[in-house]
């Protein structure tokens, strides 16, 4: 059947050609980061509307994903006798893992879902080929805020949203499970030192919770407009670049995170 | 050219309100367009009964802008014309022009018409080097700009002004910000002049600057979009403009004063344009030349007066069904 082998050839050199421009549009963006005209008034507004305007879901998620944590780690600690430890579980869980993944999944969810949308809508608008007919390069007025504001943000998100995770343990702790806030915090933090520090001081869970936050940004980000860019067939398919963003940011999102824990912990051991 | 000339012409209230000659048109018009004007008469004596003849009626009855390019560029046809497109084919997934050449010399307008679909937009767009021809080569000032880099384009275009179909001003900005953003882009200009351009500009098109400006491109009626897209694509004072239906869906009188605006660009500063319009009587007002589109091809390009004394059995329905 020499039909469906060529189909297939075709349809894998699409794809190849399709992650080619992924990153092709990811390199051209960052570089001109470092190009003359600088879009400032542009990037504060993205980083008003990644990170601001996502604080609120942040909070909600994550006081909620540490009180949750610390309830069931309780039970299985109480088998043990061993409830004073729970900080030491929510600290590591949210810290190392949960509270990148969650703060991306929920950064894909609201912002790369809205990112894909406007470019999107601007595209069926002609209102990119406006900005190139004015002379202005879209990648540069519109992609480089966006990935720069997903770069700076998502780590401070991932910040709070470790925070507020870690206070929602102490408040179930304290009220449900009978751990003293002192006890409970002094767990948190031996957990934390317990891993090691790279240059001396700066804790090796840390490392791992702010190297994954900023891959994620630039996924979330760079995965929105290229499907936002890239948009055709009307209104329909602003719906089909946003839901397609969602997709594939949250599951790049979860296979990444795979990968890079792996890598950061052999790197991390040595 | 004489100020006389340029005056008698770029002053006479459009539409014409009757066929009153202007007083005392240079002599050589006069031998040039008696043809016309004879032609004209004879019609209004019978009532017109199709639409050829009225237009021909109303081209007898204001000097046509061919005539007035002809007298005020007689050797623009030895100089390298400023838009040419040179046997250019696209494609996307089906073939969509194919052998398309037109040419448009500098201070013409040039209308491209056509039925929807034909590859109208495209064609401004090939103009614009948004998209590229597969075959052919476009040239401004005769420079080939089918092989220009990205960067390349991107400078050629600031010596162009685009009004797009949609209008497609910015949705985020402001009517302002959207006028206001060429000269941001590409002038040294400081606030206060900017401000001064917006408004001249705004003021150009019929549009009340204080009343516009705040506004979001969402609050306007469709036509204001449309005549703020004049607006944005005039800002930098272009050399070549490109109107993509700048009149449909418009009223009759907003239409005749879009007309009237695209000749006093082309008239008072010499502005080459090239007209995408369905609205055939305003063809006939403002093209030195016309270009119809039809099944891939130019299946004609020539003045007015040619167009409306053709024979082509398919320039007769198009003009004849409109
Ligand atoms: N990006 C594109 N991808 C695929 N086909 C396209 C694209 N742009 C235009 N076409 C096709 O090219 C043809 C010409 O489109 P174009 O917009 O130039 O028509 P037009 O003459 O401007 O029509 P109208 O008068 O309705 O505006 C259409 O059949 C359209 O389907
Ligand atoms: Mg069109």
């Amino acid at each position: 059947m020499p039909a469906l082998t060529e189909r297939l050839a075709d349809a894998s050199k699409q794809k190849l050609r399709t992650v080619q421009d992924y990153f092709g549009l990811a390199g051209k963006a960052l570089r001109f980061a470092f190009v003359r005209p600088f879009y400032h008034q542009d990037l504060v507004q993205q980083m008003d509307e990644i990170g601001v305007k996502s604080l609120g879901i942040v909070l909600l998620t994550g006081f909620f994903t540490g009180m949750v944590l610390a309830l069931q780690s309780s039970v299985q600690l109480q088998t043990f006798g061993a409830t004073m430890y729970i900080g030491r579980l929510v600290s590591a869980s949210m810290i190392r893992e949960l509270g990148p993944v969650l703060a991306g999944l929920m950064v894909a969810g609201r912002v790369g879902s809205g990112i894909a949308a406007q470019l999107g809508s601007m595209r069926v608008t002609e209102q990119i080929d406006a900005l190139n007919t004015l002379g202005t390069d879209p990648i540069k007025k519109l992609v480089t805020p966006r990935v720069l504001g997903a770069l700076i943000m998502m780590p401070v998100l991932t910040v709070i949203n470790d925070f507020v995770g870690i206070l929602g343990g102490n408040l179930i702790s304290t009220l449900l499970v009978g751990v003293p806030t002192g006890l409970y915090w002094r767990t948190v933090w031996e957990q934390i030192a317990s891993d090691g520090f790279t240059l001396r001081f700066i804790p090796n869970d840390f490392v791992q919770g702010l190297v994954k936050p900023f891959v994620f940004g630039g996924i979330i980000a760079i995965t929105a407009c290229y499907f936002g860019l890239n948009t055709t067939g009307g209104t329909e398919g602003v719906g089909q670049s946003t839901t397609r963003t969602v997709v594939l940011s949250s599951i790049l999102i979860l296979v990444l995170d795979y990968f890079l824990t792996q890598i950061l912990l052999s790197v991390l051991a040595v | 050219m004489s100020d006389d000339t340029r005056d008698a012409a770029g002053s006479r209230p459009l539409p014409p309100t009757g066929g009153v000659e202007p007083a005392g048109p240079p002599s050589a018009e006069q031998s040039a367009s008696e043809e016309r004007r004879q032609d004209g008469r004879r019609a209004s004596e019978r009532r017109p009964t199709t639409i050829r003849r009225a237009i021909r009626d109303e081209l007898a009855e204001e000097e046509s802008t061919d005539e007035f390019y002809a007298e005020t560029h007689p050797q623009e046809h030895r100089v390298t014309p400023v838009i040419e497109l040179d046997h250019v084919y696209l494609g996307f997934d089906r073939p969509i022009l194919e052998d398309v050449s037109i040419e448009a010399r500098k201070g013409e307008t040039i209308c491209l018409v056509g039925e929807s679909g034909t590859g109208k937009s495209t064609t401004l767009k090939l103009i614009l080097r948004l998209l590229v021809p597969d075959r052919g080569n476009v040239c401004i000032h005769g420079e080939d700009i089918t092989n220009l880099t990205f960067e390349e384009a991107l400078d050629a275009r600031q010596h162009m002004g685009m009004v797009f179909q949609s209008a497609a001003l910015f949705d985020s900005m402001s009517v302002f910000e959207n006028v206001a953003y060429p000269l941001r882009e590409h002038t040294a200009l400081d606030d206060d002049e900017i401000e001064h351009r917006v408004r001249e500009k705004l003021a150009f098109v019929d549009l009340d600057p204080d009343q516009v400006m705040g506004q979001l491109p969402s609050q306007l009626s469709g036509g204001m979009r449309k005549r703020v897209g004049i607006a944005r694509g005039m800002a930098n004072n272009p050399e070549i403009m490109l109107y993509d239906e700048p009149t449909s869906g418009l009223d009759p009188l907003s239409t005749g004063t879009i007309t009237r605006l695209i000749m006093k660009l082309q008239r008072e500063l010499d502005v080459t344009s090239v007209v995408v319009s369905h609205d055939i009587r305003s063809v006939f007002r403002m093209a030195t030349r016309v270009a119809v589109l039809n099944e891939r091809r130019i299946a004609f390009f020539g003045t007015p007066e040619e167009m409306a004394a053709s024979d082509d059995k398919y320039l007769r329905d198009f003009l004849g069904g409109s």
